[in-house]
């Protein structure tokens, strides 16, 4: 049984990563301890903080989400709060404004829950097109985690492998696929007369019928930022299953050092409680899963006279290589009503786009519609406009059902000068804020030219748009990859295949950082699928032990 | 499992937008130290001024209007701003001269300036729910504001879902077909 201060596995960071792992060590027998940044917060509160937003707020992700002082994370509601916690430069600073949120559960609180796989040649991009990196784990070997991922989590999808995504799979969706509301349909019909598939998404939401103990999805539209019903696979669900079995949760405790001992094994983690008081935590294993940014950052501010230049940072790849999928905007207004916020906020995408021989020159790129309800968009551009009466009523219902978004996600290669390093800045404990230089590169700028954005302005042109504005500023999807990257040569990366650092045997880093490559979707069921690897690979450590 | 470590035990959360007038008699939240009744025009008694709002309210917007949120408006906006009792009767007396049931009836007939500004506030805070649209901004009204409705036969409002277990479909309505509230 853990106590606060020692547990066999010790798990930095409650999201999906932390938690998954957690329920595998406690199925195993072994004790476990979680330290958790930020608060834990029930998820009536959220949806209250939600409803209770102005309404130029409500499509701000992080809103519902005020920081703690002792956890900051980076505020989206105007540029100068967005500056405060994270730091970025580089000619693409704006892209990488990650939204995650240090909540208990983490950022899975606020995803859309779309799981997408990779496919065997996201994972080979050298040695079929001669660029970045291959994984040093082929598909083959990662397809059974995503499968056990899949039902872990609770991920419907369709069961004709026409529809599906990539169609290699082992075993079949837990559950069928959500339908399509109006707009989703009509982009599908659209991109059908191009010769292009807009195919139902793999998504973590429980499909006509109840999964894990959470009930089935009912279309509240609002699975960004919280689903209200839980319908949606958030980490916060996992959370109390986790206690169940035994397991010890610490919120509001901010890991700042990792301390290493003989022969450079991790022998502790030292944590600041909302107090500033220190705490020692030690165990046998040690796992961080911080997200992305926050792991990178803990391994940098861990340095000691064994490694000088941060744990687990021999290769001086602990922070390079930050990944993340490029985005643009195309804003549609249309003749007819495409309708939107039926069903979840997103439930489809053109996935065959991200692969073709061009990868030799430019990135793939993932086209969806974004089926957010617009009504409050319609409402307050209408409002704005000095309308009253009926004039006022027409044009909210048509500003809403006539308009519509659709998002390309870009394939980006990892570049060691993408890179996470401490900033002189310091947050409210006193501990470094991260400082990240984030340049999308030429393979992203020639996709967007040559690529994604002429092919949106054909899909909104079947789409009978009458105006179409494709953003020209790439923006964050935060999807935060590669700042602990995987890979056999320890001197060009920072984890092996199961996660495991290559300086520290008892340190594991699963998730978004270890990823070689990201290719165009969401990169959840990956990091998903890691971590169970990396379960795996600790029960066999410890039993070995 | 001490305090520290936990903070989902359900103390001190304020719910601004569940926090009602009542009457006009009682407002929370952050209007608790305010002076209930500020500063009003010499033929508006506090007494009336509610149902005045409410009175202008219905003359400017068509639909049916919550009482309890229409109340907590006409707190707030009064105290924004001392004249606005005076616009309110303003507004009404232009109504009645035109012997108006709807807007569109003496819209055209108010000058621009505060009279015309009121009016626009008045209906922009009903269907925005907020009186400014800004960070920290109260929120008077979620589901209820009159933004949602005119698309509420299709659209859901995010939280509020209208279906049940992949009970929606792709089937569209025709932009005529508005809704009545």
């Amino acid at each position: 049984m853990a106590t606060e201060t020692n547990a066999d596995v010790v798990i930095v960071g409650t999201g999906i990563v932390g938690c998954l792992i957690a329920q595998q060590m406690l199925d195993s027998g072994l004790s476990v301890l979680m330290l958790e940044a930020g608060p834990r917060v029930d998820r009536w509160r959220i949806v209250e903080n939600f409803r209770n937003l102005p309404p130029g707020l409500r499509l701000h992700f992080d809103a519902p989400y005020p920081p703690k002082p002792w956890a900051p994370h980076m505020e989206s509601y105007s540029d100068a709060a967005a500056a405060e916690y994270l730091q970025l430069e580089g000619p693409n600073a704006r892209a990488y404004r990650q939204g995650y949120v240090r909540y208990a559960g983490g950022a899975t609180r606020h995803w859309a829950g779309i799981c997408w796989r990779l496919t065997p040649e996201d994972m080979r991009l050298k040695s079929l097109y001669g660029v970045a990196r291959d994984w040093d784990l082929d598909y083959s070997a990662l397809e059974p985690y995503y499968t056990r991922a899949e039902y872990a989590i609770g991920v419907c999808g369709p069961s004709d492998p026409a529809l599906q995504w990539p169609p290699i799979r082992s075993k079949r969706y837990p559950m069928g696929p959500l339908p399509f509301g109006p707009g989703e349909q009509r982009f599908t019909d659209a991109a059908a007369r191009l010769g292009l598939k807009n195919v139902p998404a793999a998504q973590a939401r429980n499909s006509r019928i109840a999964y894990d103990g959470r009930p089935p999805c009912c279309g509240n539209n609002n699975c960004i930022p919280v689903c209200p019903i839980a319908a949606k696979y958030d980490a916060a669900t996992a959370l109390p299953k986790i206690e169940a079995k035994g397991g010890r949760i610490l919120a509001n405790a901010v890991a700042y050092r990792v301390e290493t001992g003989q022969k450079n094994a991790i022998e502790a983690v030292h944590y600041f409680d909302s107090d500033k008081h220190s705490h020692r935590v030690i165990g046998k294993i040690f796992v961080l899963a911080c997200n992305g940014i926050e792991t990178p950052k803990l391994l940098l501010l861990s340095k000691d006279e064994r490694n000088p230049k941060g744990v687990a940072n021999s290769s001086d790849q602990v922070g390079r290589n930050m990944m993340d999928q490029p985005k643009l905007v195309a804003e549609l207004i249309l003749a007819e009503p495409m309708w939107t916020g039926v069903g979840p906020v997103q439930g489809s995408s053109i996935m065959q786009t991200s692969q073709g021989e061009f990868r030799s020159k430019h990135g793939g790129a993932l086209f969806r519609f974004n089926n957010l309800a617009r009504g409050a968009f319609g409402g307050v551009a209408a409002v704005r406009q000095g309308l009253v009466g009926k004039a006022l009523d027409a044009e909210i219902r048509r500003l809403s059902a006539c308009t519509a978004e659709l998002t390309i996600e870009h394939e980006l290669i990892p570049d060691p000068n993408n890179r996470l390093t401490l900033s002189n800045k310091k947050d409210w404990l006193g501990i470094n804020k991260p400082n990240i230089y984030y340049d999308v590169g030429d393979y992203v700028r020639r996709s967007a030219k040559e690529y994604s954005v002429p092919l949106v302005r054909k899909l909104a042109a079947e789409l009978g748009a009458t105006d179409v504005q494709v953003s020209t500023e790439f923006t964050n999807s935060d999807h935060i990859m590669g700042g602990t990257i995987m890979g056999a040569d320890s001197a060009a990366s920072v984890v092996d295949i199961d996660c495991r650092a290559h300086d520290h045997h008892n340190l594991f880093l699963p998730g978004g950082g270890a990823m070689t490559t990201g290719g165009c979707g969401n990169s959840t069921l990956t990091m998903a699928a890691l971590a169970l690897k990396a379960a795996d690979a600790i029960a066999t450590q410890m039993k070995s032990s | 499992m001490s305090y520290l470590y936990r903070d989902d035990a359900p103390v001190d959360f304020n719910l601004f937008r569940r926090k009602i007038l009542i009457g006009g008699g009682l407002v929370l939240g952050g209007l608790a130290t305010a002076p209930i009744v500020p500063t009003v025009a010499a033929n508006t008694s506090a007494s009336d001024f509610p149902n005045q709002f409410m009175e202008l309210s219905s003359l400017l917007i068509a639909h049916r209007l919550n009482h309890d949120v229409g109340l907590r408006l006409a707190a707030a906006l009064r105290m924004k701003d001392t004249a606005f009792p005076a616009h309110v009767s303003g507004l009404i007396e232009i109504a009645k001269n035109k012997n108006a049931k709807i807007v569109e009836d003496f819209f055209a007939d108010v000058p621009g300036g505060p009279l015309r500004d009121t009016a626009l506030l008045i209906i922009s805070a009903w269907y925005l729910g907020v009186i400014v649209d800004e960070p920290g901004a109260e929120v008077f009204a979620y589901e209820l504001a009159l933004m949602y409705q005119p698309t509420r036969d299709v659209m859901t409002i995010p939280t509020y879902a209208i279906s049940g277990p992949n009970g929606w479909t792709s089937e569209g309505r025709p932009l005529a077909n508005m809704p009545d509230f």
